[in-house]
């Protein structure tokens, strides 16, 4: 465990010291104030109410989910691990005394941490600046939810991690790997559109199903469902990005 | 020899399809010893040692440092190895104390100081802030050499560890090498392609060629038949079916 703990600490030290993670924690906060910005002006220029504070934040979080966070998720996870294979740096890692399960497994859960702080930070500004700027008040458990809808979507997020470390591990080059996963997420969001019946399947779709969380009454057995479904994903990926992964030659 | 075997590697095979590796390579390194990997291009030197660093898994045979194999108890194998292969890379956007840092933090024992330490040996100390992106080859590969011996390691596995460094620099290096395995009783398995480098730095002398281990000597024994490490190489080469011819 003490192994392992370390080398977490390493992988979000190297996180962290990048550029791209601390413009990507910029934006998504930028992504808040234009949200603010654009209720406002709707609210002034058209006398339109736009959103209260309770769905400002549910807003936020629509918009980030299925956009600009999968977008950082996917450089972070081509970064962490096409990056250091193309740059040779991966070797530093695995010459020292870590099994390359526990660097995976360390690569991985530094990825997670990061999904999770970029949610945190939206979650907090996105409340903060509805409570700031929109007038209806949000009751003790609409705040509930919107911490139950931020807190849900990082699993697909993570699932959607896991795909990239995948393609990471399948292909050399950090650009080839980049233009895949973009090409397989439009390719799942059209799929989605034509054969609706079997949209849930895609973790596309799956990206939004915080949206189930939030409904009044609760659909147990669509959520369990789904979740099965995404821990299926995430086994299967798990296992077949690390299959790779032990397998690499440097 | 009643010295403490220390890296034991057992018929080790690797064949890559272009038809390069290495072929049933069997080899004792004992404690203290400065090992020399002697080979030309494409011999098969860097492909054994990163199956000894666990960057190569084998086709067959096994690599056991202090006992421990490196395909089956990966941890323990290389707990008290430092190394160094092919090129020693570091991180560009880390400064070299943080870099050190990220190694120190597998062994308690490693603080500042000895951080401090090894960059004042490497002679990089003036550089502790500054990032590699900037530094030259030499001085990366003395940040690479630091981060190897930094947590005391007993064996230190360096892949041409004279690439880049100037005249000064290879001495220094040199010097570093003998004092750890006198003082410390380190283990040193290094390739060059500097033989003279080699003849004054290492006390045991393998030759490998085509994949195979042609010869294991001590520099001494060898020195005695042999006006220079080189005429002995090209020897044991010629007499193994080729003649480099150097002047091509």
């Amino acid at each position: 465990m003490a192994v392992f703990r370390i080398t977490l600490i390493n992988e979000l030290e190297k996180l962290y010291r990048k550029k791209k993670v601390f413009v990507a924690v910029i934006l998504s906060l930028a992504v808040v104030v234009i949200g603010q910005l654009g209720v406002l002006g709707v609210r002034t220029g058209f006398g339109i109410r736009g959103t209260g504070n309770a769905e400002f934040s549910i807003l936020v979080l629509s918009v980030v989910v299925n956009s600009i966070l999968p977008l950082f998720i996917a450089l972070v996870t081509i970064d962490s691990f096409s990056g250091e294979f193309s740059h040779n740096t991966m070797k530093i890692t695995l010459t020292r005394p870590v099994s390359r399960f526990k660097i995976f497994l360390a690569k991985i859960t530094a990825i997670t941490l990061f999904i999770l702080t970029i949610l945190f930070l939206l979650l907090i500004l996105s409340l903060i600046t509805g409570f700031i700027f929109n007038v209806n008040s949000a009751s003790a458990k609409d705040i509930f939810k919107i911490i139950l809808a931020y807190g849900v979507s990082v699993l697909p997020q993570f699932i959607l991690a896991l795909g990239i470390v995948l393609f990471a591990n399948l292909f050399k080059s950090g650009v080839s790997v980049f233009f895949i996963s973009v090409l397989a997420y439009l390719g799942f969001q059209v799929l989605g559109l034509f054969f609706t019946q079997y949209a849930n399947l895609l973790i596309t779709t799956q990206l939004s199903w915080y949206t189930l969380w939030l409904s009044e009454t609760f659909p147990v057995l669509k959520i369990l469902r789904l979740f099965l479904l995404m821990v299926g994903y995430g086994i299967m990926l798990f296992t077949a990005g690390f299959y790779f992964f032990d397998k690499k030659e440097f | 020899m009643n010295k403490e075997k220390v890296i034991e590697i057992q018929n080790l095979t690797k064949r890559y399809p272009n038809g390069r590796g290495i072929e049933d390579i069997n080899l004792d390194i004992y404690k203290g010893d400065i090992f020399g990997f002697l080979g030309p291009n494409g011999a098969g030197k860097t492909t054994a040692m990163k199956i000894m660093t666990g960057l190569v898994r084998p086709d067959q045979g096994d690599v056991k440092i202090f006992g421990a194999s490196i395909t089956e108890d990966y941890e323990k194998a290389m707990a008290s190895v430092g190394c160094i292969i092919e090129i020693a890379e570091s991180y560009p956007y880390l400064t070299a104390y943080e870099n050190l840092r990220q190694a120190a933090r597998y062994s308690p024992q490693v603080d500042r100081k000895r951080i401090e330490e090894v960059l004042e040996l490497t002679g990089i100390h003036k550089f502790i802030n500054e990032k590699p992106q900037k530094f030259s080859l030499g001085m990366k590969q003395r940040l690479g050499l630091a981060g190897a011996i930094l947590n005391h390691p007993k064996i230190v596995i360096l892949d041409e560890p004279l690439n880049g460094l100037d005249v000064e620099g290879m001495i220094d290096i040199r010097n570093l090498i003998k004092s750890m395995a006198e003082n410390e009783g380190t283990t040193f398995f290094i390739s060059s392609h500097l033989i003279h480098d080699v003849e004054l730095t290492c006390d045991r002398i393998g030759v490998i060629y085509n994949g195979r281990m042609l010869n294991v000597e001590s520099t001494e024994n060898i020195l005695k038949d042999y006006a220079t490490l080189e005429n002995y190489f090209v020897s044991e080469v010629e007499r193994n079916g080729r003649v480099p011819n150097y002047a091509d």
